[in-house]
């Protein structure tokens, strides 16, 4: 167990340190989510519609967009000077590996909207502090979801000829009910009802995340496969 | 290399299911078409449902095997489930193809709508799309035990994704018209006896066709096998 431990510790640690040099990661993922909601902006009448009523979509498609932005990132960096190779050839699990990509990933991806929620609250002018902490269970829950789905598709996807189109069109149509469930989940944080109304919600996200992280476990030996 | 005997023998017991659906086919469209009453309330569209019920029940069903031979594929390494699973997910994208055409005709009569947001109509549509993802995956890898192994995970994936994408869209919002056949009643009290008949009937010729689809489907994925293997071995030795 301690041994699985540091092996995922030195993945992760990898994947930050490389990070910390080049910075070119999370940087395009915060002015692309940023352009998502500003595009958003432009596009619906904030005098006419409520900007508590939009605003939890437009946040979390800017969250998921950007998302895929570090999903197609995560695995392709990997490729590039056949890193992934070295990776499957040390004696490490490829379930290591897997949740190693999984926690850089969530990492990443969670800071980024710790970034953005600030920006959103001055966009919209939604108050999200009084219910800040509903909603960052309402984020973790959603950000798990994605990456767990999106570090297997991607994964997958990173071996195909056009990982770009690929990973989207297979990740989308997987992440609907998730997307469904953290939407209505901000909405309703925003229009301040307590977590206890929401309970089949939390319910759905939370069991997508362990069934999907469960799969994944089953299944990235036959990805991550040569 | 198969024997010409036993090739002779499949062939007869494709040509037996070919005039068993194509029997069962006409017995239904008589049904559908002279046989069954028409509905009193929705009138002569309502017919359509004897062909939006089954193509929904088959491709859930074909995408159902999918699911099982992608287990099966994961678990066994062979070619054989690998194709099932293809051959499946084909059809399956067909006639959900069929549902998401025929349900828009009969909701503009009744609903006064081409399209509304409706729990089943959004997962059918969420279903279609994932199984086009994943004949998408199979087009864009190059034939081998990767394309095999990647598919099978995106069919594993997706099938476990349905009650998700189901409780998901029930809660966001629903107006389907409830289930008729298997009502709280017992099953088939929602429905006069001659249509419940009728929809049986075509449920059946349905299933039967999905079977005759399917061994065609896997007959032309394992001729291309075969000639794949005819090249590189003349490739090869000259």
């Amino acid at each position: 167990m301690n041994l699985f431990l540091s092996q995922i510790t030195a993945i992760v640690w990898k994947d930050f340190v490389t990070e910390l040099k080049t910075r070119e990661l999370f940087s395009a993922m915060f002015i692309f989510a940023l352009l998502v909601i500003l595009i958003f902006i432009f596009s619906v009448n904030l005098s006419i519609v409520k900007a508590s009523e939009v605003g939890p979509g437009i946040l979390w498609v800017a969250f998921l967009f950007s998302g895929t932005l570090g999903l197609n990132r995560s695995f392709v960096l990997e490729k590039e000077n056949g890193c992934l190779m070295g990776l499957m050839l040390a004696p490490a699990d490829r379930t290591a590996i897997y949740f190693g990509k999984l926690i850089s990933n969530f990492v990443f991806l969670t800071v980024m909207e710790l970034f953005i929620l600030p920006l959103f609250m001055i966009f919209f002018n939604i108050d999200l502090l009084e219910h800040l902490l509903p909603l960052l269970l309402v984020i973790f829950l959603g950000t798990l979801g994605f990456c767990a789905l999106g570090t297997l598709l991607s994964s997958l996807a990173s071996n195909l000829k056009t990982r770009e189109i690929m990973l989207p069109i297979l990740l989308y149509p997987l992440l609907v009910p998730i997307v469904i469930g953290v939407v209505r989940m901000t909405g309703q944080i925003l229009a301040g009802e307590p977590l206890s109304e929401m309970m089949n919600w939390i319910g759905l996200t939370a069991s997508f995340d362990i069934i999907y992280i469960g799969v994944s476990i089953m299944t990235i030996d036959h990805i991550l496969e040569e | 290399m198969m024997n010409p005997d036993a090739v002779e023998e499949k062939q007869e017991e494709g040509n037996v299911l070919i005039w068993l659906t194509g029997f069962a086919l006409l017995v239904a469209m008589i049904g559908i078409f002279i046989y069954v009453p028409t509905e009193r309330t929705e009138g002569v569209i309502q017919r359509i449902m004897y062909f939006h019920v089954p193509c929904a029940w088959l491709s859930f069903f074909a995408f159902f095997v999918v699911f099982i031979c992608s287990i099966l594929f994961l678990w066994k390494k062979d070619r054989e489930w690998d194709i099932y699973a293809h051959a499946s997910a084909g059809i399956g994208v067909v006639f959900c193809s069929l549902v998401l055409i025929t349900g828009p005709i009969w909701a503009r009569p009744i609903w006064g709508a081409w399209w509304v947001w409706d729990a089943r109509l959004t997962s059918t549509l969420i279903l279609w799309l994932i199984y086009v993802a994943y004949l998408m995956l199979r087009a864009q890898s190059d034939a081998g035990s990767m394309r095999a192994r990647y598919a099978a995970v995106l069919g594993i994936v997706g099938f476990l994704n349905i009650p998700f994408i189901h409780f998901s869209v029930l809660w966001w919002r629903t107006f389907h018209p409830q289930p008729k056949v298997i009502t709280n009643e017992g099953i088939g009290k929602g429905m006069d006896s001659s249509m419940l008949a009728t929809l049986g009937l075509s449920l059946c010729a349905f299933t039967l066709l999905y079977f005759l689809l399917m061994g065609e489907r896997v007959r032309q994925e394992k001729l291309k096998d075969e000639i794949d293997r005819l090249k590189r071995e003349k490739l090869y030795s000259s």
